[in-house]
């Protein structure tokens, strides 16, 4: 407890530096302007920024406090297009929409993006809090963690990829393997040969993980944005009667469960922050809603989502910093842009790189108010940016894509490859395989091997290894129910409608 | 959770009435694994360094994959999110390969500045405004990462 005070209190240090602070605000803005810009999600926004902060060599630690800041801000931006316009930029705010939007139409537009900015902050502060004294109890207990545990550890991450999925599983595992896959292109580090590289120098060294990142979200996006363009209408409901205390308190209990619900969820690997926000706002509809005023502007409703949006994209951060493993796309990128700075993390992170581990949590408290303070006042500035004109935001986003890739590889091969993603990207989004599973699968597909293979050497190429200690087979059985289990409903009732 | 509205982040899709896009699906995913499968036992190892070897992961991965495609030919969905004319898809991919050819000889600026001009058209924009989106992205985009943050970019003949 006071070891945590103590590192926390380091982290602060690490923080407050000029520069730290700096790209926290930063960070925090564009999270909020790409957040609330039609489109663009918190993933892109990352996959956009990265190529930036590798090209500018910021420091680990900064580099990590902008990107994080911009996840997390985007959670705050989220909502605005969601309540004004009735339409959600990102799945978690789906649920805003159901109270969001009729708050809006009834003249309270104003309370709604004030109580959803709260939430935000409520759930994502106490988040922090959870964070920063779960993560080192967390890490202590993987510290002795075997390479043939870490083997099992991340099979199950992968397998609940497919068990949570809300399409179709088959879909789900096609795009993991494809991710395992690519992350195995160039030469095996174990072995020195080159792998599926056919016979091309550029492959040599590995598909660059900001290429992937931008070709997969960045340009798939604004192809599919080509079909259904986004037209913005009026932005006047944002007016009306000012959010009341009364109003606040009222939702004080709503806030407190979402939270737990949304940091929970979060925390699990696999589950993302719409479930979390699904789960709060029918949790709380249950509880309260008898009188049916849930789906027609009740200000719990929308509160509900946005705090367990928020918990649950820090939530998702626990295990990524603790044990190395990304819960959701987001922190996977997360992942692979501390991966690109040769470090891991996991379990050593918070004795060998404090200043990074403890540097993040303390910027995440920062960060949290400076959102709050920049969306109370200013959310009629970003509500603005609806506004922009596709033609104007779209041709942008593509430049900065590009330029991008380009300043991080000074390869025009590299922007081939990354139109090529691009049009895979695409062409999944309209068969409905999700994309997620591809980044987890390229982050974790060389972690993977690398422990499997020093499990086996361990051993001596026995492999039962894998199945030696407690925590393994626990793991593994866990891996195995969570395979099984899209399969279950198929065989109850025979073969499936439609994914 | 059975109340829970379904979290789609696009408005609702029109579902073409046919398996045959997940088919097809299934049909390329099968071909990549058999092709990734073979690949991966094809790779020869001087010597025996690490017990692991490089084949046995590709070779286990590519089997998941195929085992995924033969599930997904097996009982293949309805998706495919029906969209306006693909042309506008299209063309915008066309000069974004065109974009990848460009760049080195034309220069940041003005490869960009075609690109750009292609995207706003593709999103609706007039002759005007797409102009003006070209106009001002292209050498923002320069000023920003090549002049201020000195993060090199390419340069045509003319030095830009």
């Amino acid at each position: 407890m006071l070891d945590a005070f103590s590192q926390l209190a380091g982290g602060f240090a690490v923080a407050l530096t000029p520069l730290n602070l700096l790209l926290a605000l930063c960070g925090s803005f564009a999270g909020t302007a790409i957040g609330a810009l039609p489109g663009l999600g918190p993933l892109n926004a990352i996959a956009l920024l990265l190529p930036l902060v590798f090209a500018l060599k910021l420091p680990p630690e900064s580099a990590l406090i902008l990107l994080a800041a911009v996840y997390y801000g985007s959670g705050y931006g989220g909502r605005i297009a969601a309540i004004l316009l009735n339409m959600p930029g990102e799945p978690a705010a789906v649920l805003t929409t159901l109270d969001g939007h009729p708050m809006a139409k009834a003249g309270r537009g104003s309370a709604a993006l004030a109580i959803s900015g709260i939430g935000s902050f409520v759930g994502a502060t106490l988040s922090v809090v959870l964070m920063t004294f779960l993560s080192v109890p967390l890490s202590r207990a993987a510290v002795g963690f075997s390479p043939a545990d870490y083997v099992a550890l991340i099979a199950f991450a992968l397998s609940l990829l497919g068990a949570v999925a809300a399409g179709n599983a088959a879909k789900t595992w096609a795009a993991a393997s494809l991710g395992l896959l690519l992350s195995m292109i160039g030469i095996d580090g174990g072995t020195g040969i080159e792998r599926f590289t056919f016979g091309s120098l550029e492959l040599l060294g590995g598909i660059d993980f900001t290429v992937l990142a931008i070709g997969l979200f960045a340009i798939s996006e604004i192809l599919l944005l080509l079909e259904s363009p986004v037209t913005a209408a009026a932005s006047h409901l944002g007016r009306g009667a000012r959010l009341r205390l009364s109003e606040i308190r009222r939702c004080g209990p709503t806030m407190l469960r979402s939270t737990g619900i949304g940091f929970v969820i979060g925390v699990l690997p696999g589950a993302g922050a719409s479930i979390a926000a699904a789960l709060s706002y029918s949790t709380e509809k249950r509880m309260q809603g008898r009188d049916g005023t849930f789906g027609r502007g009740d200000i719990r409703g929308v509160a509900a989502p946005e705090t367990a949006d928020n918990a649950a994209q820090i939530g998702n951060m626990v295990p990524m910093l603790a044990l190395g493993i990304p819960g959701s796309g987001t922190t996977a990128v997360l992942l692979g842009a501390l991966l690109m700075y040769n470090i891991t993390p996991g379990p050593l992170l918070f004795e060998q790189r404090p200043e990074v581990a403890w540097g993040l949590i303390a910027s995440m408290y920062i960060g949290n108010v400076m959102l709050l303070v920049l969306n109370l006042p200013l959310v009629g500035l970003f509500a603005r940016l609806l506004m922009v004109p596709a033609w104007a935001l779209y041709p942008l986003v593509i430049g900065i894509s590009f330029a991008g890739v380009y300043v991080v590889s000074n390869s025009a091969a590299d922007l081939l490859l990354a139109v090529g993603f691009g049009v895979v990207g695409w062409l999944f989004r309209k068969l409905d395989v999700p994309l997620v599973p591809i980044i987890l699968g390229f982050v974790l597909g060389r972690l993977l091997e690398d422990n499997l293979r020093r499990a086996l050497s361990l051993s001596d190429g026995d492999p039962m290894v894998l199945l030696a200690s407690p925590v393994s087979i626990g793991l593994w059985v866990m891996t195995v129910l969570a395979v099984l289990w899209p399969l279950l409903p198929g065989l109850r009732r025979g073969p499936a409608p439609s994914a | 959770m059975t109340d829970l509205p379904a979290a789609e982040p696009h408005p609702p899709r029109a579902l073409a009435h046919s398996t045959a896009p997940d088919r097809s699906l299934g049909v390329a995913l099968l071909l990549v694994a058999t092709g990734a499968l073979w690949h991966a036992l094809s790779l020869q190892v001087p010597f025996a360094a690490d017990p692991l070897g490089p084949k046995a992961f590709p070779g286990v991965v590519a089997m998941v994959l195929g085992l995924a495609a033969l599930a997904l030919l097996l009982r293949p969905g309805l998706g495919w999110e029906a969209g306006g004319p693909p042309w506008k898809g299209l063309a915008c991919i066309a000069a974004m390969v065109a974009y990848a050819f460009l760049l080195i000889p034309l220069g940041f600026i003005l490869a960009t500045a075609l690109l750009c001009l292609v995207i706003a058209r593709a999103f609706a924009g007039n002759w005007a405004q797409s102009l003006l989106a070209a106009a001002v992205t292209a050498p923002a985009l320069f000023l920003l990462m090549d002049t201020l943050l000195d993060l090199p970019l390419p340069r045509g003949p003319l030095g830009f």
